[in-house]
This record gives C-alpha cells, structure tokens and sequence, in this order.
C-alpha cells in the first residue's frame, strides 16, 4: 500500500516539476491564441455612388449527416430532399442517395451548397431538418468573404480584383487590384485571446495587440449609365457580327475620367464575357484612326494644306517595290482633306512619305513630342506599351513611313489612340485618361485626384480647327455618313485595318479585320470622347469601321444626347390686359369675401360662378341650366346658405 | 473578479453574435442593392418596356425656363 501511495506521489512530482513546463505549455496553447484580425477591404464605386466592387459573406453549406437521430432524420430527409431539389434543380431521389449513403459511411461533413448569398443561405437555413439546427439537424456551414461585384459581368474586368495565393504573390487585375496595395487592403490586427465557452474566444490584455485597419473605399469616374449603355451596345455589336473581340471608352473631355470602359471576348461556346482588358492592355496596328496623327503631323509642320492636291491615283500605287491600295476604284486627284475624309491610303502614305522621306526624323520626332510612342501610365497594371519604328530599329524600311502614315507597321493601344482625338476635342490639351475620383474614409477624403496634363498644347489653333472640320465632314459626307444624325452631332474617324496577315495567302482565304471608330461629341463644345475597336468580325456579315464599330459609338452619342435636357429659355409671356386684371380682382373679392353667405352672380361667367358656390366653406348642391352668363339664381344674395342645399342657376 | 470575468465573457458573446448580424445585414444589403442595381439598368428597363411597346425616345426632352420680367 505504503509502495503504492509513493509511487503516486513519484508520479505527481514527475508531472509537476520534470515535465511542467510541457504540460504547462500545452495548456496555455490550447486556452490562449494569437488571432488576425482581417482588416475590412474598401468597397470600389461608381461616380454616382452605386457600389461596383465589395466584400460580403458567402457560405457553404454542408450537412453532418450522423447527428441528427434516427427519428427526425426519417422524418425530414425526404421534405429536406424535397426542397434542395427545389433550390439546385437536381432531383431529389439523388440528394436523399448522396445523404443517406452519407449516413451510412458516418460522414460528418457532406458538402451541399457553395457559395451561397446571404438571402439563399437563411432560405437554405429554414429548410425541414436544417431548422432543428447544428446539433440535432446535422446543419453545417462556412462563412467566407468574398469579393462581389453588384453590377455582375458589366465592366468587370476594369472594376477588377486582386488574388493573393499561397506564395503571397498578387494577382492584381483592373481598378481593385490597382489600388489594392494603397487603400483598399488596410492592415491586418492581431490579437491575444483565451478560450472561453460556446467556442468563443475573449480577447486579453496583449502589449503587442494590434488594430487592424480598414481598408479605404474608391470612387472610380466610372458612369453606371454610360456604362451600361456601352457594355450592351458593344455586346449587341459583337454578337451581330459574330466578332472575337472587341473594346468601347468614354472619356470626359475636360478632366479625362474613363465615363466607362467594356472589354468583350467570346469564349468556345460562342459567349461575350469580360476577358481581358483589351482598351488598357492589347497594343495592335491601329489602321486608319492613325491617318489623323499623320495628318496633323503635315499640317501643323505646314507641308501641306487642306487642299493641298494629292494624286491618289486609281486605286494602287507603289512605294518603294510594294503596293498600297484604296478600297474601290480609286479617288484620283482630291484635296488633303478629302483624302482623310475618305480615308485613302495611297492620299496618306503620299502626302507623309512625300514631305518626310528625307527627313523621317522630323516626323517622328512630332509623334514623339504627342507622346504617341509611350505609355500613359495609367492605374491599371498591364497597360501595352505603344511601337512606332525610328530608323535603325528592327522594324524600321524605306516601307516604315508610309506604312505608320496610314497606322500600320506600329501599335498603340485603343486608350492611347482615345486619348489623342481628346486631346484635339480639349483644345490640343493631352490629358491622362484616369479612372479614380476620390479614395475617401467614410466621408472623409484622403486622397482627392485632379485631371493629370501630359501636354499642355499638342499643335496650334490652325491645326486643330482644321482636323476639327475634317472629323466633321467624315460623319457627314465622309467614310462616317453611315452615322450621320440630323438631331444630334459627332465628329471621328473610322478605321478598318488589316489583321493576322503575315502569311498573307492564308490572309486572303479567310479575311481578318480590325473595326475601329474614334471620335467625340458633340461636334460644338465636346463632351466625351470614345472608341470602339472591333477585332476580327465575321467578313460575311461586314467589316468595315462605319458599320461594325460606329454604331456602338453613335448609341453612346445618342443616349448622351437624349439625356441630357435641351434647354429653351423663353422671356415671360405675360402682359398686362386691364380687362384681364379687373375680371381676376373682381373674382378674388368675390371668392374672399363670400364664405357661407350668397354672393350676387348675376352676369358672372357661369363656369366662374360654379367655381365659386363650389369653393364655399358651406357644401351646396349646384344645378345649371344653360351656360354662358348667369341670369338668375334661385337663392338671393346675402342670404346665409344651409348645408346641402340647392341653388339653381339660369344661365342664358 | 469571477463574476467581472464572467460578465466580459457575456460580452464577448453579445459582440460575436452582434459582429454575426452585422456580417448578414451587410450581405442582404449588398445582395438587394445589386438586385436593385439589376432593375435599375437602363438596358432592363429597355427589354422590359419593349413589351410594352415603348422605346427609348430619340429627342431629348426640352427644358423651357420662364423669365418673369416682374420681378
């Protein structure tokens, strides 16, 4: 006995002293623990304040399915089976399988439902069985956040996100993941806490504790109207004409906020989705939207005039061992302007390759001072980086110049090109296109953005007035008159530019073009500036820039233009008419003065004169006969009226 | 100093479970504003007009402002 007790004791001493500091540390692991505290992400908004991007709870559901016993489980499986049937579409025989087999294994943990929203999970929650709850019912569920965006597939990829995976490497995609790193993150706390019941941690005293820090919300310049227009018009386009892809911008003119941006892809099943961002990130041959940088090159270097005549032959020319063509038969010998108008090749790549050939460096050097050979570096990562050849480049020939005249054999992307017809809508100011207003802390500004001028003039007054006229005239007799509107007016160029024609034959056997249309509008006093960029519609249905992409453009014109009220402002019509004074004064003292005595109405107009019994502060029963002037009244005047009473008026 | 402790557990449920209805009424409200969002877009109201037969007028409308000249 005495042994045993000893042993006992050796045992507790064993535990106390030997392995203490074990057991000791367990404990606390167990009871203490040093939590995140996951700072809130900022919420992304539109101009106006409607919410684009923001964190909400998801959750998934899942059913353990030992729990419950035997009798309730037998009881609500089918109703259960009956109504998740219900909610996912599939049948409910098959739930009951899955379940029950789930039983049988003793799964505790089946999953049923991902991703559910809150309204789906507490309908979910309701359903027979789960009711019973965790315990009895076997319901079980994991929260997790998410990054939702309300306005759905609309503009998605430039409202964007951001990913981190396991290796803590970001993927940062559109305005979210931009901004992600500054002001949506915040910054994590931590935390000490020990355990308490019901699963439940209580923070305790910590020296290192740290707040977490939310994160700061956005406003985007985004337009949730223009937006919307936009997306579906650019949607309806591309699905018109069977296209791969294709990419619409709306710029304010004046302050360069992206009003909306939609970027388009088809997948394999023939489906329209937000891809990748193309007006941001694809730098391609721009076409014939670049005829009007070349022109403006000539212009203001004063080379050449507006009617500056230009032999543009019939329709093919050589340069240096290689043809350019003119789509139809050819536009002989027109003025500069009309040139551009009807958008010739051979007219550009005459007029540039003519006045520069000896001097290519002069040219270049004016795209250079414009900007056009770099990036405008704006927020969203990814932006394409523009080419134009320079002499001793790799892709620089005798062929280079007359090639860029016309917006081949050199890229920028549909952002660059927007932001060039801005400038000429902005008086020859370049400004940087820009897709945030403000990042604020509720309504605390923190940070405020302006617009950001890249280059104060790009040419001068006489240039630009000119190329202004010549944006006109395409949309009204020009490449553009498809577009024409009687009511409302634009101005822009349009572009239908070769693509994927490196093995030209195969080029020829199944056509591959790029529709653009660039432009502003109105024509007086611009307000917006856009683009649309079409790539590779289906030949058979069309191709050209008037018909693919410039009703995309002349919808967002539109709706622009019928929303915005017209205003007339008209002096007052009235004027004194004495006559006109006297009746009204004379009906103002009458209705005044006789509340609940009769008033004399012979010779008042009887249309008056029912007006006036009727606004009496007594309820009288009135009867006319005839119309015109009343000629008598069945009551006298000055005699006080009863409720409900009848007066019978004789009018002639 | 127990009942102190106890009376902060007691808190510490009452905020889990206030920060829980603050997680749903958070997620119901984004949930309903982008449904509103939905209905609101110009393009539904397009389609859901369109059986009704009325579009989108091509003029917009006209603001008239009266100067009064007695003024």
């Amino acid at each position: 006995m005495f042994v045993f007790a000893l042993a006992v004791v050796f045992k507790l001493c064993t535990i106390q002293f030997v392995d203490g500091d074990k057991y000791r540390a367990m404990a606390q692991k167990r009871t203490i623990k040093r939590f995140d505290i996951p700072a809130n992400r900022g919420n992304v908004y539109s101009a106006d304040g409607s919410l684009l991007a923001t964190s909400i709870p998801k959750y998934d559901i899942a059913i353990d399915a030992v729990t419950s016993t035997d009798k309730n489980f037998n009881k609500y499986i089918k109703p259960l089976c009956d109504s998740l049937a219900v909610f996912t579409g599939k049948t409910s025989s098959g739930i009951e399988k899955k379940i029950s087999k789930a039983r049988k294994t003793k799964n505790q943990y089946l999953l049923l439902l991902t991703n559910l929203s809150y309204s789906e999970f507490v309908r979910v929650r309701n359903f027979p069985l789960f009711k019973l709850g965790s315990i009895r019912g076997g319901f079980v569920y994991d929260q997790t956040t998410k990054r939702e965006h309300p306005l759905g597939g609309i503009a998605e990829r430039s409202i964007g996100y951001e990913r981190k995976d396991e290796n803590n490497y970001y993927t940062r995609v559109g305005i979210d993941g931009a901004f992600g790193k500054d002001y949506l993150r915040g910054t994590n706390g931590k935390r000490l806490k020990q355990k308490i019941g019901k699963g439940e941690w209580k923070p305790i005293q910590d020296v290192n504790e740290i707040e977490p820090k939310n994160g700061y919300d956005i406003y985007t310049t985004i337009d949730v109207n223009i937006q919307d227009i936009a997306h579906h018009s650019l949607l309806g386009q591309l699905e018109e004409y069977e296209a791969e892809h294709g990419c619409v911008v709306v710029m304010d003119v004046k302050t360069g906020e992206i009003k909306a941006i939609s970027n388009l892809g088809r997948n394999r099943e023939g489906k329209y989705y937000e891809r990748l961002n193309y007006a941001v990130g694809e730098s391609h041959e721009p076409g014939s939207t670049f005829k009007v940088m070349a022109m403006m090159a000539a212009l203001e270097d004063k080379v050449i005039d507006t009617s500056t005549v230009i032999d543009t032959k019939n329709g093919s020319k050589r340069f240096y061992g290689r043809t350019i063509y003119d789509s139809g038969a050819g536009h002989g010998k027109i003025s500069a302007a009309k040139a551009l108008e009807v958008s010739s090749n051979i007219g550009l790549a005459t007029i540039i390759d003519d006045n520069y050939k000896n001097n290519p460096e002069k040219f270049l050097k004016r795209l250079r001072q414009w900007r056009l050979n770099d990036t405008l570096g704006v927020s969203i990562i990814g932006e394409g980086i523009p080419d134009i050849p320079y002499p001793g480049a790799s892709n620089w020939s005798r062929n280079a110049l007359p090639s860029i005249s016309y917006g081949y054999n050199m890229r920028l992307t549909p952002l660059q090109t927007l932001a060039f017809y801005n400038a000429i809508a902005n008086n020859g100011q370049l400004i940087k296109p820009r897709f945030l207003r403000a990042v604020k802390e509720f309504d605390r500004n923190i940070e405020v953005f302006d617009k950001e001028v890249l280059v104060d003039k790009i040419c001068s007054d006489q240039t630009l007035s000119k190329i202004k006229d010549i944006l006109k005239n395409i949309v009204v007799r020009g490449t553009g008159k498809k577009l024409y509107s009687e009511t409302f007016s634009m101005a822009g160029k349009t572009g239908t530019a070769w693509t994927d024609y490196a093995d030209i034959e195969a080029w020829r056997k199944d056509r591959k073009y790029v529709s653009s249309f660039a432009g502003y509008f109105p024509v007086e006093n611009p307000k917006y500036s856009c683009i649309v960029v079409i790539h590779k519609p289906s030949t058979k249905v069309g191709f050209y820039g008037a018909d693919v992409s410039g009703p995309v453009f002349k919808r967002i014109a539109q709706k622009i233009y019928t929303d915005t009220p017209l205003i007339d402002e008209i002096q007052s019509v009235e004027y004194n008419n004495p006559q006109v004074v006297k009746d009204f004064e004379k009906f103002n003292s009458i209705s005044n003065t006789y509340k609940t005595i009769m008033p004399n109405l012979v010779g008042v107009a009887a249309m008056d004169a029912v007006a006036f019994l009727e606004n009496m502060d007594v309820k009288v029963n009135v009867k006319l006969r005839g119309s015109g002037v009343i000629k008598s009244q069945s009551i006298s005047k000055d005699i006080k009226l009863k409720s409900n009473q009848t007066v019978v008026l004789e009018a002639s | 100093m127990i009942a102190s402790a106890h009376s902060a557990d007691k808190k510490v449920f009452e905020i889990s479970s206030l920060s829980n209805e603050v997680k749903e009424l958070r997620s119901a409200f984004v949930d309903n504003r982008g449904k509103l969002m939905g209905l609101k877009k110009e393009s539904y109201i397009e389609t859901k007009m369109k059986e009704k037969g009325i579009g989108i007028s091509l003029n917009p409308p006209i603001k008239i402002i009266v100067k009064s000249s007695n003024k």
